[in-house]
Formats: C-alpha cells, sequence, structure tokens
C-alpha cells in the first residue's frame, strides 16, 4: 500500500471558546509572504459537522474543523507525497503539530486562542481508493502507523482505534496514555 | 515537492479500473478523451484557450485567483503555483477550480448524493453547494482529479458534460413537479427527455454562448422561473372536443437577466408534446446558425430574439424545423413518461401528527408543502446560503432511503426538496433532521436569501454576496417568528457582480455587486434592486434603485421592511408598494442609513462582509461564463490529436492493429473537422466524409501547402483506401507518421485560413449548418 492524501486532526481542548472569525483573521494573515502556497480563506461557519475556516493551500489546507462534531485542526496534505509510509506519516503528523504550535503562539487570537489536545488525534487517509475504511487496510497501515506513534508518545503510550463506518474514510484514533506536550511530540519527531 | 501526476496516481488508476466497465459507454469516452486531453495539454499539444473550452464543457470552470495573483489588502502579491502551464488564457494549471454537476431537473438519488459527499471529501473541501440552477458545485478542485471525479460522477449515472461553456446548460425544472397542486401535468420526465436529446447533439456544440432551458408545470408559481431562461416551457393541458386533454407547452424564447434584463418573448402559446424536441432542436439550430460568436455580450439568444423580433425569429425557427429530418426520438420519450410517476415508500398518514412542539408547528408552516396525493407532504430543507457538509449530505441520504424512494430534488432557491414524505412520519423526519441540523424553518421566505458564490471563489465577483447574505440571514432570523406575514414572506437575492447568478431582478429585494470611490478610496457596494416577482415564473424584473455600501446594507434593509409595514395599504404587495411610493423617496428616506462614514471614522465600511482584507478589486479576474469561442474545426483538430496520441500509445505497447485503425481515425478527424467549416453537418461515414473533404479542400486547393503542395493531403487518401488492410508493424509505423503529418498539415491549412490567407476564396461559415438534409 502507497499511502498517500494523509490527513490528521487534533482536537481542541477548549472548542466552546474558539471563535471562527478570530481564526479566519489569524489564518488571513499566515497567507502574504507565506513559504508555502497559500490561496485564501473560507469561511463556512454557518454549517455544522465540516469545514468552519479553512486556509486552502496548494499542498495542504488548514481548517478549524467541526467534523463529526468535534472540533479541532485538520491538516490536510492534499497531493502525493514522496517517501516510505513511515516516512510520510511522520512528516505528515509533524506538519500538523507545527502548524497546532504556530496557532497556540500565534498573537492574533485573543478570547478564542485555542488550546489542543496534543494526547488526542486522528489519523485519516483522504482516499477511498487507496485505503478503504477495512480491518484489513488498518492491518496494513498499522506497522508503520505505530513506528512513528512510539517515536512521539513512547513504546505503548498510546491506543489505536479505527471508528467502523464503512462509508467514512478510513480512520484511526490514536489516544495517548498522559498528557503529552506538543513541544515534545514535535522534537522527538522532527 | 514533486511535480503532480493526479491522473496516473493510483487512486486515479483504481477508479478507472474499477469503475470504466461500468459506465455508458459514450459518457466513457467523453471522460477517456478528457483525461487524454489533459495529458496532451501537459505536453504543449493543446492551445490554452482550446483546454479552457474543453475543460469547461465538462464543468470545470475558474475560481478566483487562478490568474496566479491575489490582492493582500495592501498590494498584489503572487500566487508561487510549481508550474508555468496553464489551464486556458491567464488560468493556472494548479490554481483550483470549481467543478460544476449537473443535475437535470434537480433530482437526485440517495446513492447519487452519498457519492458527491465522497467527493467532496475527497478533492474538495467538503461542502456541497447547490445552486441557482439546479447544480451542485464543488470548489478548490484541481484539474487532474477530474476524471475521476467524472468517473465516480458517473458509475452513478451523473454526467457534468456540457454543464458549462458554450452549451445547453443544466435543464431545470420544478422541483415539486409530480406532486404540486396546480400543475397542468408533471413535467419531469419531459425535462429529461430535453437533456438526453440535447446532451452531446451536435446541433448544440456551435454556440456563441451559453443556452439555458427551463421547464414549468403552472404559469403562477416560482418553481421554475421560464420567463428569465432563454428557452422556457410551461406546461398547458388543452381539452379537446373529445373530452380527452392534449398535452403541450407555452414556449417562450429569449428571457434573460445579466447585466440588463430581457423579457422572454411568446413564441407560441401551445406546442404538442410530439413537437417540443423538433422545435427546441430547431430553435438551437437557429441560434447556432445566426446568433452572435464574436461580440460575447451580444451572443445570448435574447440579443438575436430582440433584434430579429420575435416574428421573424420564429419564422426562421418554423423554416428550420421543417427542413429536419425525422428523428424517431423526437416522440420516442413519450412511451417512457410513465416511468418518471413517483411511488411512496411508506403509506399515506391521516393529518400531520399533532404535538405541542412548538418548533415543529412552525417548520411545518414554511417548510412542508402538502402534495396533491392525500396523506403525503413535501419536505424542504432549508441549507444556508445553499451549503451542506459531506457528512449532513451523507445523513440526509440514510433519512431519505428510511422514509421515501429516491425522491430529493434540489430547488432554484439553493435547498432540498423530500417527496412523499408520508404525513404520518412528519414529525420523525423532522426530529431525525433536527438530529443534523438540517430541519431550520424560513423555507422561501425573507430569510431563505439566495446568493451567488461572489468574492469568495468567482473570479467575477465585486463584492462579498455571501458574506452579505450571510448577515442579513443571521439578523433577519433573530425576529423571523415574530414577523409580520407580508414582510416574511418576501424574497432577498444577491448577486457578486451584474451578472445576476443570485437571480436579484426577481426578488422583492435584490443587490449585485458594485464598487464605489468614496473621497479617494474605494468601498465596496450593492446596487439595490426592488420589487422584482418572483412568483409568475419570475414574471417581471425589479428597479435598481441606487447604490449602497455593503456593510450599510443591513440597516438599510430593516429601514425598507419598516417604511413598508407602515406605509403599505391593505393587501398591498411589497412590489406594488415600490412603484406607489417611488425609488426616488425611497432612497432620501434611506439616506440616513446609508451614507459612509470617513476612513478615519469608521474603517469597517471600506472592507468587505466576510473579509478582513481592506477592500480593492484587484483580484477580480477573466470570466468564464462565456466560455472560449472555439470552433467546431478547432474541436475535430483537438479529437484527431487525441486519436493520434493514443494511436501511439497503442504501437508503444504492440497493438498494432488499434495503431494503424486510429491513426486513419485521426486523420479521418481531421479531415471532418476541416469539412465543417463549410458544413457543421458532416456526416460520420468515412465515404462521405472523404468525399467532401477532396471538393472543399483538394480540387478547391485550399488544403495544398505552401511547399510540399498536395503531399500530405494524399497520405489521407492513402490511408483511407488501404484503412481495411491488415497492417504489420512497419506499415502501422508508416500510416502513424503519416497520419502524424497530414493533422500537422490540417492544423496549418486551419490557420491559414482563419488568418484570411484565403479570403474572397470562400465565404468561410457563411453557409455553414444550413445543410440539414446531408445529415447522416
Amino acid at each position: 500500500m502507497n499511502l498517500q492524501y494523509l490527513n490528521w486532526k487534533i482536537h481542541l481542548e477548549n472548542p466552546a471558546q474558539a471563535e471562527p472569525d478570530e481564526w479566519f483573521k489569524v489564518l488571513s494573515t499566515w497567507i502574504p509572504d507565506a513559504p508555502e502556497i497559500f490561496i485564501d480563506v473560507a469561511d463556512y461557519k454557518h454549517v455544522p459537522d465540516g469545514p468552519v475556516t479553512l486556509l486552502v493551500g496548494h499542498y495542504v489546507n488548514y481548517s478549524l474543523d467541526a467534523t463529526g462534531r468535534q472540533l479541532g485542526l485538520l491538516y490536510d496534505y492534499k497531493h502525493p507525497m514522496d517517501g516510505t509510509n513511515e516516512e510520510k506519516i511522520r512528516s505528515s503528523l509533524l506538519g500538523l503539530l507545527r502548524v497546532a504550535k504556530r496557532l497556540e503562539d500565534d498573537a492574533g487570537f485573543h478570547a478564542g486562542k485555542p488550546k489542543f489536545k496534543a494526547g488526542e488525534i486522528r489519523f485519516i487517509v483522504n482516499s477511498r481508493a487507496i485505503a478503504p475504511n477495512s480491518p484489513e487496510t488498518l492491518e496494513a497501515v498499522k506497522p508503520d502507523l505505530v513506528k512513528v506513534l512510539e517515536k512521539a508518545f513512547g513504546v505503548g503510550g498510546f491506543t489505536l482505534d479505527r471508528p467502523a463506518d464503512p462509508r467514512q474514510r478510513f480512520s484511526v484514533d490514536v489516544t495517548a496514555k498522559g498528557t503529552p506536550v506538543l513541544a515534545d511530540l514535535i522534537k522527538r519527531l522532527a | 515537492m514533486k511535480d503532480l501526476d493526479l491522473v496516473s496516481s493510483e487512486s486515479a488508476q483504481h477508479w478507472k479500473k474499477t469503475l470504466s466497465d461500468r459506465l455508458d459507454p459514450k459518457w466513457r469516452e467523453d471522460i477517456d478523451n478528457f483525461e487524454t486531453d489533459i495529458l496532451l495539454k501537459k505536453k504543449g499539444k493543446i492551445e490554452d484557450r482550446v483546454f479552457a473550452e474543453t475543460r469547461l464543457r465538462m464543468g470545470a470552470y475558474g475560481q478566483r485567483y487562478d490568474n496566479g495573483h491575489r490582492h493582500d489588502g495592501v498590494e498584489m502579491k503572487n500566487i508561487p503555483f510549481p508550474t508555468d502551464l496553464n489551464k486556458g488564457p491567464e488560468t493556472k494549471w494548479d490554481a483550483p477550480g470549481m467543478e460544476r454537476i449537473k443535475l437535470p431537473w434537480g433530482g437526485m438519488t440517495a446513492d447519487q448524493l452519498d457519492v458527491m459527499a465522497e467527493l467532496a471529501e475527497e478533492y474538495s473541501d467538503s461542502i456541497l453547494h447547490i445552486t441557482t440552477r439546479q447544480d451542485i458545485q464543488l470548489h478548490y478542485i484541481h484539474i487532474e482529479n477530474c476524471p475521476s471525479m467524472f468517473r465516480r460522477l458517473a458509475a452513478v449515472n451523473i454526467t457534468t458534460r456540457e454543464a458549462c461553456g458554450n452549451s445547453v446548460r443544466n435543464v431545470t425544472a420544478c422541483p415539486i413537479a409530480g406532486v404540486c397542486r396546480e400543475e397542468a401535468f408533471d413535467i419531469t420526465g419531459y425535462a429529461n427527455a430535453v437533456f438526453k436529446y440535447l446532451l452531446g447533439h451536435p446541433d448544440v456544440q456551435d454556440f456563441g454562448r451559453k443556452f439555458k432551458i427551463a421547464l414549468s408545470g403552472c404559469k403562477h408559481n416560482p418553481c421554475g422561473l421560464t420567463n428569465i431562461h432563454d428557452l422556457g416551457l410551461t406546461a398547458v393541458a388543452r381539452p379537446q372536443p373529445d373530452g380527452t386533454v392534449k398535452r403541450g407547452f407555452e414556449y417562450v424564447v429569449g428571457g434573460g437577466l445579466g447585466a440588463v434584463t430581457y423579457d422572454a418573448k411568446l413564441f407560441s402559446d401551445f406546442v404538442p408534446e410530439e413537437e417540443v424536441l423538433a422545435l427546441t432542436q430547431a430553435t438551437c439550430r437557429v441560434y447556432a446558425r445566426l446568433g452572435e460568436k464574436k461580440k460575447r455580450h451580444r451572443a445570448r439568444i435574447k440579443f438575436l430574439v430582440a433584434d430579429m423580433g420575435i416574428d421573424k425569429f420564429r419564422e426562421a425557427v418554423l423554416e428550420e424545423r421543417a427542413k429536419l429530418p425525422n428523428d424517431p426520438r423526437w416522440t420516442d420519450f413519450l412511451a417512457t413518461l410513465p416511468k418518471f410517476e413517483e411511488k411512496p415508500l411508506r403509506e399515506a398518514g391521516k393529518g400531520i401528527p399533532k404535538t405541542d412542539d412548538a418548533a415543529f408547528d412552525f417548520w411545518c408552516l414554511t417548510n412542508v408543502y402538502p402534495q396533491k396525493q392525500d396523506g403525503f407532504v413535501t419536505v424542504t430543507i432549508t441549507l444556508p446560503m445553499g451549503d451542506i457538509t459531506s457528512n449532513q449530505a451523507r445523513a440526509l441520504s440514510d433519512i431519505a432511503r428510511k422514509y421515501v424512494k429516491d425522491t430529493m430534488r434540489t430547488t432554484v432557491e439553493q435547498n432540498i426538496v423530500m417527496r412523499w414524505v408520508s404525513e404520518a412520519d412528519l414529525y420523525n423526519v423532522y426530529n431525525d433532521l433536527k438530529l443534523i441540523d438540517l430541519a431550520e424553518p424560513g423555507a422561501a421566505s425573507i430569510v431563505d436569501i439566495t446568493a451567488c458564490p461572489g468574492t469568495d471563489t468567482c473570479k467575477l465577483g465585486v463584492s462579498s454576496s455571501r458574506g452579505l447574505a450571510a448577515e442579513l440571514r443571521t439578523r433577519l432570523a433573530v425576529k423571523f417568528v415574530e414577523m409580520d406575514e407580508a414582510v416574511r414572506n418576501l424574497r432577498i437575492k444577491v448577486s457578486g457582480c451584474f451578472n445576476s447568478c443570485g437571480q436579484q431582478h426577481i426578488a422583492d429585494i435584490g443587490f449585485y455587486g458594485i464598487s464605489r470611490n468614496v473621497a479617494g478610496y474605494i468601498v465596496p457596494h450593492f446596487q439595490m434592486v426592488l420589487g422584482g416577482q418572483f412568483t409568475n415564473n419570475g414574471g417581471s424584473y425589479g428597479l435598481a434603485t441606487g447604490g449602497i455600501a455593503s456593510k450599510a446594507i443591513p440597516a438599510v434593509v430593516d429601514k425598507l421592511l419598516d417604511m413598508y409595514l407602515k406605509g403599505k395599504q391593505k393587501g398591498e404587495i411589497f412590489r406594488a408598494w415600490v412603484e406607489r411610493t417611488g425609488k426616488g423617496v425611497i432612497m432620501q428616506s434611506l439616506a440616513d442609513v446609508s451614507a459612509v462614514p470617513a476612513y478615519d471614522t469608521d474603517k469597517s465600511y471600506y472592507t468587505d462582509w466576510g473579509s478582513v482584507r481592506e477592500y480593492n478589486v484587484k483580484d477580480k479576474g477573466m470570466g468564464e461564463c462565456a466560455g472560449e469561442v472555439v470552433s467546431l474545426t478547432e474541436f475535430g483538430l483537438k479529437a484527431a490529436d487525441r486519436e493520434i496520441f493514443d494511436a501511439q500509445l497503442k504501437y508503444d505497447t504492440g497493438d498494432i492493429k488499434a495503431a494503424g485503425d486510429k491513426a486513419y481515425k485521426a486523420m479521418l478527424l481531421a479531415a471532418q473537422g476541416l469539412v465543417k467549416m463549410f458544413n457543421i453537418d458532416i456526416s460520420e461515414d468515412p465515404e462521405k466524409v472523404m468525399a467532401e473533404f477532396r471538393e472543399r479542400f483538394y480540387d478547391s486547393k485550399l488544403f495544398f501547402d505552401p511547399i510540399a503542395g498536395p503531399t500530405y493531403a494524399n497520405f489521407y487518401f492513402g490511408g483511407h483506401d488501404a484503412r481495411n488492410e491488415i497492417l504489420d508493424k512497419e506499415k502501422a509505423g508508416r500510416r502513424l507518421k503519416e497520419a502524424q503529418i497530414f493533422l500537422e498539415a490540417c492544423h496549418n491549412c486551419n490557420l491559414r485560413m482563419s488568418m484570411g490567407a484565403n479570403k474572397g476564396k470562400v465565404g468561410i461559415l457563411a453557409d455553414a449548418g444550413s445543410k440539414s438534409d446531408s445529415k447522416a
């Protein structure tokens, strides 16, 4: 299996405080002169159970996301990546964590300053062709996923759970034991 | 970062491999051809504007910032897309675009909605946007993902062909057709027949602009909006002396919104059902032949009808109709009409359940329509700004499966209706919808605001239509329940520019985006249009009353509604009040709430709704609504290029027979393309193509190369004579080379002729389209 279109979502500790308009302002400031290719910010706060505020990029989209009625940061790598599956999982997870850290540190937030649950993340493969949501896919993905997560959370430092709805994309919920810190995870994966 | 190759990605190949056998062969060919066009474009083998029209005809539209520039509020910045390749004039290959998915008559099944939800997740942003023409649009899509999307859509019987570009767009129709208490008859099957008959029809491939058709079951409701369409068909059931009822349509042409509205003209008050397709074909042929091709702003049929006058236009169409050879499809569809009769999944109810749930009662008031079939209702699912998320869409499919039989339709008010809900189930349906946040009341009311994408994603947007609509909706919703009924039932519609995708001209209160210079600053504004008529199928257009700053509009709307309530006479509708009061008085009365404060006093007026950037109009790009005017010859030559590309692939993989056959077919297509300069009805028959090519291009020496003379034509003649021979590898290779040279010669010939080198020798296109008798 050649894993592609990797997405990660990290949930907010303080979802009730999230202000979509603040996210809109902050993400808009990320566009000018960014090293990444960003195109625009889209506002979807009028719909539930999906994106709320979306920074559209060429390679990656970042969004305040309410899919599954859980508010968090979604990191959506949209194009094929090079490397082994383990490398792709590691680099995309690192991408998520770095963006989460940047958001936590962004001075543009005021009342709704985000704080993420570093020990509660979701891994998604955004391609039903590559990764149908089945136990077989989990078996195929697990070794590489576990290797990366062990680097981040330590051996035995997490549990995995695959939501089983076959119409949803393949995803794995990662729950860390203890309360990991974003900066530490970044250091371990970098 | 790696260069993209999404067409040959594992994911794309998976869908191609698993779905190809399940697709309608013609649709499969369209998609395969488009995929090849993408590959050829990446190799630089297709001109930008030809590729643009090609993708538009598959529904792949441009999006804001796709010229690679974005103003950040201070200055214009380049968006450094990885490749320099274009997918159209000044349209970057890697820039995200919009895909328009055609839903004829707005119909969709639960399975189809599921697939669209998946596509939104995997290729777009998990949002499905319903348009004012019953389409569904997905945004932020990479062009190379389109073939996979098309295959997945085609597998559930959806095509995007001719969703954009200079073609017959989605055939829209009343979403309550078949269940409406006031319709003459169910027009669903007729709308489907018009869609099927015209899809890919040779007579609709050479328009100067788009062509929109709508059908309605009655004259007085607004569901079909036939009067604002290029062609509008309204059902008429005419009693006959023998007691039977004859079905037909009132046939109007040349209506339209846009910058300058045109009233539709009555072509006939009764076109019998068996004549509808034939007459529509004739109308299309006249439009293709006589409609403007070069000046885009004059190229819609409304200008042709206005210029000719309806009587002369009618005469030309009837003359064309008389010349058309009979096509059995004109009437074959009549036998299929019964299959459009829907059946309920559940037993009829006996009245809407009584509850003590006030919210349910209010929702019933605005969102539930009692059908003509006793015991059943149609439920409107109100979608804010026409948007629904993938998860909501999937959940809605499940609700549809549970209570009805695939009887969902999109509406021109950007909602979804679910028909055939048993009254007995209604409270359960409401509660199920509530769980997914789709039980909002206010359908077809002042809070159900229509808005085009505007500056959010559209290249033509001037002001933020969605931003304004969202703001108005939020404010009006707060007082909705207490509103006077006269106000509650008004319609607000917003467009981001004068092109009227938001249909502002037929709203009670309409807005379209403009900009104004205020003391040296550019300020986002909307032109306010008052008193349009949504009923009577968009019966009349409103009055433009003046520009208002975007940020002042909520206060202006509040005051306007207040003025109406206080000033209206008993039973006086909004339109009548506007006319009686006069726009001068109205604008004067609104002056105190519409003034723009100085920049230093309140900067918020200088930023649009839903934006944090100071307003500018520099992000506006070239629109693609008009499509690119690409001649049939150019399309023919492109098809030939595609065929020769395939021939080479076959040759490389050792399939010698297919290589030889395709090389010949490439020459045939190129020759046929050239002949279309003179005769758009040229047959598919190789003998006839050969004969006409010889007569028009060889005997006349038009084709002769300035240096090589007739040599290259002889490659085609030789290939034609030997087309049934079994070729060995060497001969097939030779034919491939000859075909490639012949194709180059055809391109050169087209270029010479289009540059006027042969001006005076032939009247290019002068009599094109007049040879209906030569149809194969």
